[in-house]
């Protein structure tokens, strides 16, 4: 149908059956890395044992909860800004084609300076807050959000638009009835893959500058040879990115109730 | 090569009134493309030649034709959808409505549902593009979702439709656009052979063209200029089911060959033969 969405068979107890390989799979991997640090006997300041690093966050936990925080609001906060950037641009670019002349290549070379080297001119512009973090994280999102919008409003335009142009409609019912509706999937499937970098982006930056964020936290480690406590910060990394993906999949689901076969991953 | 079949000589309808749509001497041409595709002649591809049609008031007719004979092309003209590059000769004339908009409500192929609208949405969309205000449309949309066999369904996405019942949808969001031409674009060409048959026979009970009228009646305040509807269709026996008359389009470049009109009162309406033999020539 609309944007990156696909068919998938339903088979009873395959999403169970794939969750527990899933499971399964992690379990080895930590386990075999258990088993080579012990048997290996490396030293905890080259690889620490997954064991000690579940120590060390259970140990640090209370310190954790404030560098969480911070790290969440970035990245929530810039992809909710990359994302409105970007999906009205894509409806811009659609209504004005010569808006969109404009534009493309601003944002294609944009492209081709990657986002996180621009890390400390935002610094420089816009102090050690939350501010350059949250631009950086929302220039992250900007790109994929308005490439994913503007191909679901070009898939989607020419049938319908001639069926409310044939019943009298102007530009203006064209815009509302068919390209607007049209780029909400799009947008939102090109937020659900930008969501994956948000936290980096929001990470990377903070380890230029900063007095709070899982960034912050990690660079504090690094210069304290705490490799089980960086290790603590990439955990946590993975699990806040995973948690945005769910609840931009379950978002998703809510603004887009006419799509009943989104693949939940 | 045109030829009228008529039982009753000149139609009744014809010189009395003015036609509500008028199509004469209409030659489309679409501009080469770039990559010089078969069967292009001169640099362009010769759609409609010369075609001439008269719609009159409360008449419903049957453009019939083989694929590619450009009937699509036709409605599409006449509904104000036609690709600008098209190059356009002869006379297209159509009512418009007070505010000078074009009159006609075109119903596609495909039915063209929303898919992020709901039934009752879908079918708003008719009276929103066309300008009718939501408190005259919507008890007009409740009452019609009865007639059509749709009661239940207000609430429905359109996926959860059946084909049929998408199609008898699309008809109905035609129909709230309150206007008195509707142009149909082999509204059930997508339908299985069995399905078809029902929607042909249910279609007849509809009265699309008393429908039409008497939207227009209000929509003008009872000023109306007349109404008709314009069927393009590929099946024959749909096109002797519905229509008042039928017109026969020869392969692309489409050509008047052939027009007849329904009979009154008798069994057959049409002549199956000489229609037959008219689309096989």
């Amino acid at each position: 149908m609309i944007g990156a969405t696909h068919r998938t068979q339903r088979v009873p107890g395959s999403r169970l059956r794939a969750a527990l390989i899933g499971t399964a799979t992690v379990a080895v991997l930590v386990a075999a890395w258990e088993a080579a640090v012990r048997i290996g006997n490396l030293p905890p300041f080259v690889l620490p044992r997954p064991s000690q690093v579940v120590a060390t966050a259970v140990e640090q936990a209370p310190l954790l909860g404030p560098h969480v925080a911070t790290t969440a609001t970035e990245a929530v906060l810039g992809l909710a800004m990359g994302t409105m950037l970007g999906w009205l641009l894509a409806v811009l670019t659609s209504a004005f084609p010569t808006s969109g002349q404009i534009s493309h290549p601003v944002v294609l070379l944009s492209q081709t300076i990657p986002t996180v080297v621009l890390a400390p001119l935002m610094i420089l512009w816009a102090g050690y807050g939350l501010t350059p973090k949250v631009t950086l994280v929302a220039l992250t999102v900007f790109f994929p959000v308005l490439v994913a919008a503007t191909a679901a409003i070009r898939d989607v335009d020419a049938e319908y638009s001639d069926t409310v142009a044939g019943l009298g409609g102007g530009k203006a019912h064209q815009m509302w009835l068919v390209r607007l509706p049209a780029s909400v999937p799009g947008a939102l499937a090109g937020l659900r893959i930008a969501a994956t970098y948000a936290v980096g982006a929001a990470v990377v930056s903070e380890y230029l500058a900063g007095e709070s964020g899982i960034g912050v936290f990690i660079q504090r480690s690094r210069k304290a040879y705490a490799v089980d406590q960086i290790f603590v910060g990439i955990a946590l990394i993975a699990i806040l990115s995973a948690l945005m993906v769910a609840a931009i999949v379950a978002l998703r689901r809510v603004a887009t109730p006419w799509q009943t076969n989104l693949v939940s991953t | 090569m045109t030829t009228t079949a008529n039982s009753t000589g000149r139609a009744p309808e014809a010189g009395r009134s003015e036609p509500v749509l008028s199509v004469g001497d209409l030659t489309i041409t679409f501009p080469a493309s770039r990559g010089g595709r078969g069967g292009s002649q001169d640099g362009g591809l010769n759609v409609l030649d010369a075609l001439s049609l008269d719609v009159h008031d409360g008449e419903f007719v049957a453009v019939l034709g083989p694929s590619g004979c450009g009937k699509s092309t036709l409605l599409r003209a006449l509904g104000g959808l036609l690709d600008p590059r098209a190059q356009v000769e002869g006379t297209i004339a159509v009512p418009s409505d007070a505010s000078g908009r074009r009159a006609t409500a075109w119903m596609p192929q495909r039915d063209g549902l929303l898919p992020w609208r709901r039934a009752m949405a879908n079918a708003m969309v008719g009276a929103i593009a066309a300008g009718v205000p939501r408190d005259r449309a919507y008890p007009r949309a409740q009452q019609l979702f009865e007639e059509f066999g749709l009661a239940g369904f207000e609430r429905a996405w359109p996926h959860e439709l059946s084909g049929g019942m998408r199609q008898r949808l699309a008809l109905l969001r035609t129909c709230l656009a309150e206007r008195p031409v509707l142009l149909l674009d082999e509204p059930f060409g997508g339908l299985d052979p069995v399905t078809r048959r029902r929607m042909n026979a249910w279609l007849a009970t509809v009265h699309l063209t008393e429908q039409a009228a008497a939207a227009d009646a209000v929509a003008r305040d009872a000023s109306t200029t007349g109404s008709g509807v314009v069927l393009v269709t590929h099946d024959i026996d749909e096109a002797m089911t519905l229509a008042d008359r039928i017109v026969v389009l020869s392969d692309r470049p489409g050509r008047l060959l052939y027009e007849a009109r329904a009979r009154q009162g008798g069994e057959e309406r049409y002549d199956r033969g000489s229609l037959l033999s008219a689309l096989d020539c």
